[in-house]
């Protein structure tokens, strides 16, 4: 993509317990990470229906990230479990629509990795600054619209 | 009617203008599932024993979804914005099902109100039918006061010779004219030219009177004539979305955007069990029976009691796509036999 | 026929059932649509050919037909979609009285280019003669032959780039009138309430639209992951036409490769997404 100033906009659902404060001591650790993620909070990443991942792209998301607990440290037990299930599936789906590994991402990241929460967000984001705009997703998207 | 003599080469050759001018060409596609736009002329089907689309061509006058208009959250107030005018174009080859279909359909669009979205289309619309030789187990056009030869709804209608050209019949003022603006293309027939292949054309034997099975269901609504079909039926929309005369639409509004959307006008179904499910919680219809007697009460009784005509044109398309095989035309063959 | 008459006739006139679903002949002698029978009379309607098309199975989850006990005419396909309700609890097996057919193809679709035809469902089909019934009755054969197009198709799509698959579906999913012939002829989508019909909040956008449209396929694709027994109904049924076998079917092949399940086999089977083992693989997840 030859747009030099695409800042990709990135959608992350992350579970409260874990993510949500991973996320959190890196802010207060104060690491610096590329700014580009959205992020939204839900109890556990068992909530996630895989519907909310197509309502970001339609809401004009380049990239979604999911992030929850680490598989056994789950707030509710077995939530992260019922989701990583979902996401074997889901996932294949997309990426059979052509929705595929660029634009959607997964992590268990806990609430002591900071770190990891830094390294996550910036490799997320290079990727899906590299896979360029999601041109597909915006077409479809700009149909019976204003400026469509 | 004057009637004229059109070569098919020419005959593209006049599609071929409306596309230059910038109208949209519509015409059945190569697979005959639907009607499509054309990009050019010589993608034009003109086959009277095709079997109808799978879907009909109203989406063309009447699309599955509509912007009504936009509307813009300002910080006080909305924006409300309109759609811009209609582009006008040209439908080929419809049988005369499909053309007489759009003026029953206005009738319903101009009563009470004016459905601007409906005529805007209607009126820059022109229609050149195509006699029909196909006949199926499906098909009753004549049994709905409509015939495989009916010029009704038509601008222009063709008929077609065995020589590959056709006879022309203009039928309304409209049609007469695109024959002057394009008169080096027609040749004056004689008349009566294309009667030979009229009368040929004997299009499905009727099936049933329609007028006897209006007084049927003018005196019968608590039936239990449709509790079978009630059983079977799966309350989907195909039935009432391929159906070149159903017009029922649902209105949603729908953000797209924070602060921005559109009011849509979508199609809907009587079959489907929301149709006419209440906020309270309450549906009149709450039985697939009673959604499937809404349906043909509607076709055969409550819109000739309205305008005076039958809301159907025997394309049988519902009932060769019903995913459970209901024949209307069986059903209200059934009706007739009962009185 | 004389033998699946003379069951059905039993099995009303001994009160085992209170209701049977089979098929009956249509308007055309191709054709058959299904019947739902009350009494020992009605049942010389019944037939069972290589016309009977539709999924009987839908009807089990039917309001009407919850409470009582109900005879249903099954093909193996039939068959693991009423296995699969059982197993998601959607009705139980002693209340539904299985007549299996031992099936040797099913036409393609109802219109004459398909009356010799095999569908694509039954060439790889492993279930001719159900997995489970309570009688079994004979279909006569009508030496159908057929293609089956979608496994090469669904090979190429996995070659093709994620624009090229994205520039096919949206091809196809312009295509979708929501008229939701596919959900309704599911015996798999049996919610009272489709996520689709939900409003206030709307997840799904109702618009015939390219973006609706994607969402609404993309969501029943997922909805069905790991469950859809490959009855082919939805694609028979769209009136515009799309392939919806290769989005169920290559959801089917996941479940198979990830985790070694086939939906609507076994009675004892867990459901796929409502369960999770500890070692599930993950590598994919950062």
């Amino acid at each position: 993509m030859g747009d030099n100033n695409f800042e990709p906009k990135i959608v992350a659902f992350v579970c409260n317990w874990c993510t949500y404060t991973g996320a959190d001591l890196a802010g207060t650790s104060r690491m610096k990470y590329q700014s580009n993620v959205r992020m939204i909070r839900l109890p556990c990443t068992g909530r996630i229906d895989p519907m909310f991942i197509v309502k970001a792209f339609e809401s004009g998301a380049d990239g979604v990230l999911v992030s929850g607990c680490h598989p056994g440290d789950c707030h509710y037990t077995a939530g992260n479990f019922h989701a990583r299930r979902r996401w074997i599936l889901f996932r294949q789906l997309l990426k059979f629509i052509g929705i595929d590994e660029s634009r959607l991402f997964f992590s268990w990241v806990s609430a002591s990795e900071g770190k990891k929460w830094v390294d996550v967000i910036n490799e997320v984001t290079d990727t899906v600054r590299k896979a360029g705009p999601f041109s597909d997703y915006h077409r479809i998207n700009k149909e019976y619209t204003l400026n469509g | 009617m004057e009637e004229y003599l059109i070569s098919f080469d020419n005959l593209k050759k006049i599609v071929d203008g409306f596309i230059k001018e910038g109208s949209d060409v519509i015409s059945i596609s190569k697979n005959g599932d639907r009607f499509v736009r054309l990009e050019k002329s010589d993608d034009i089907i003109l086959n009277p024993e095709q079997r109808p689309s799978d879907i009909s061509a109203k989406e063309f006058l009447f699309p599955r979804t509509e912007p009504i208009f936009f509307y813009c959250k300002q910080k006080e107030s909305v924006e409300i914005i309109d759609k811009e005018p209609q582009k006008r174009q040209v439908l080929v080859g419809l049988k005369p099902c499909d053309a007489a279909s759009l003026g029953i359909m206005h009738r319903v669009f101009n009563w009470d109100y004016r459905d601007e979205f409906f005529n805007r289309r209607y009126d820059n619309t022109l229609i050149i039918g195509l006699a029909c030789k196909y006949v199926d187990d499906y098909c009753f056009c004549t049994s709905v006061n409509i015939s495989p030869t009916s010029t009704r709804g038509s601008d222009l209608f063709l008929i077609p010779l065995s020589d590959g050209r056709f006879v022309v019949q203009v039928v309304t003022d409209k049609g007469k004219e695109i024959v002057s603006r394009n008169s080096q293309m027609f040749e004056k027939a004689d008349p009566d030219s294309g009667k030979a292949v009229i009368d040929s054309i004997k299009g499905p034997q009727k099936k049933f009177d329609s007028k006897k099975v209006k007084e049927w269901l003018d005196k019968n609504f608590e039936t239990d004539l449709f509790n079978p079909i009630g059983d079977i039926c799966l309350g989907c929309g195909q039935c009432a979305f391929v159906c070149p005369t159903c017009h029922c639409f649902d209105i949603v509004d729908e953000d797209y955007r924070y602060g921005e959307g559109r009011r849509m006008k979508n199609w809907d179904s009587c079959q489907f069990y929301l149709f006419t499910l209440h906020a309270s919680g309450h549906n009149p219809r709450d039985t697939q029976a009673k959604r499937y007697r809404q349906r043909v009460n509607h076709k055969f009784k409550y819109y000739i009691d309205r305008f005076g005509e039958i809301l159907c044109t025997g394309c049988g398309r519902c009932s060769r796509g019903c995913p459970v095989a209901i024949d209307i035309g069986g059903i209200v063959t059934r009706i007739e036999n009962l009185t | 026929m004389a033998d699946l008459i003379s069951i059905v006739k039993g099995i009303l006139e001994s009160k085992k059932v209170d209701v049977v679903v089979g098929y009956t002949r249509a308007t055309s002698p191709n054709r058959t649509r299904p019947i739902v029978i009350r009494n020992a009379s009605e049942a010389d309607a019944l037939v069972i050919d290589s016309s009977c098309l539709n999924n009987l199975a839908t009807y089990l989850t039917r309001k009407e037909n919850k409470g009582g006990k109900v005879g249903i005419v099954a093909k193996g396909c039939d068959v693991k979609a009423i296995v699969q309700l059982i197993v998601e609890n959607q009705i139980k097996r002693e209340n539904v009285y299985i007549i299996g057919v031992k099936c040797n193809g099913v036409k393609k679709g109802f219109e004459v280019e398909d009356s010799k035809v095999l569908s694509e469902k039954c060439l790889n089909c492993n279930v001719k003669t159900p997995h489970l019934y309570d009688e079994l009755v004979e279909m006569g054969s009508d030496n159908l032959s057929g293609k089956d197009e979608k496994a090469e198709l669904i090979a190429k799509l996995e070659a093709m780039s994620p624009q090229e698959r994205f520039a096919f579906w949206e091809k196809e999913f312009e295509k979708c009138i929501r008229c939701y012939a596919c959900r309704q002829a599911c015996p798999l989508c049996y919610c009272e309430r489709c996520i689709a019909d939900k409003s206030m909040p709307r997840w799904v956008e109702t618009s015939a639209t390219k973006r609706g449209n994607f969402a609404w396929n993309i969501i029943r694709a997922f909805h069905l992951s790991g469950r859809c027994i490959g009855c082919n109904e939805c694609e028979r049924v769209c009136p515009a036409g799309i392939p919806l076998s290769l989005l169920n079917r290559k959801m089917a092949m996941v479940a198979k490769s990830e985790f070694g399940y086939e939906s609507g086999m076994s009675l004892d089977a867990p459901t796929l997404i409502g369960t999770y083992d500890v070692k599930d693989k993950e590598d994919f997840i950062k």
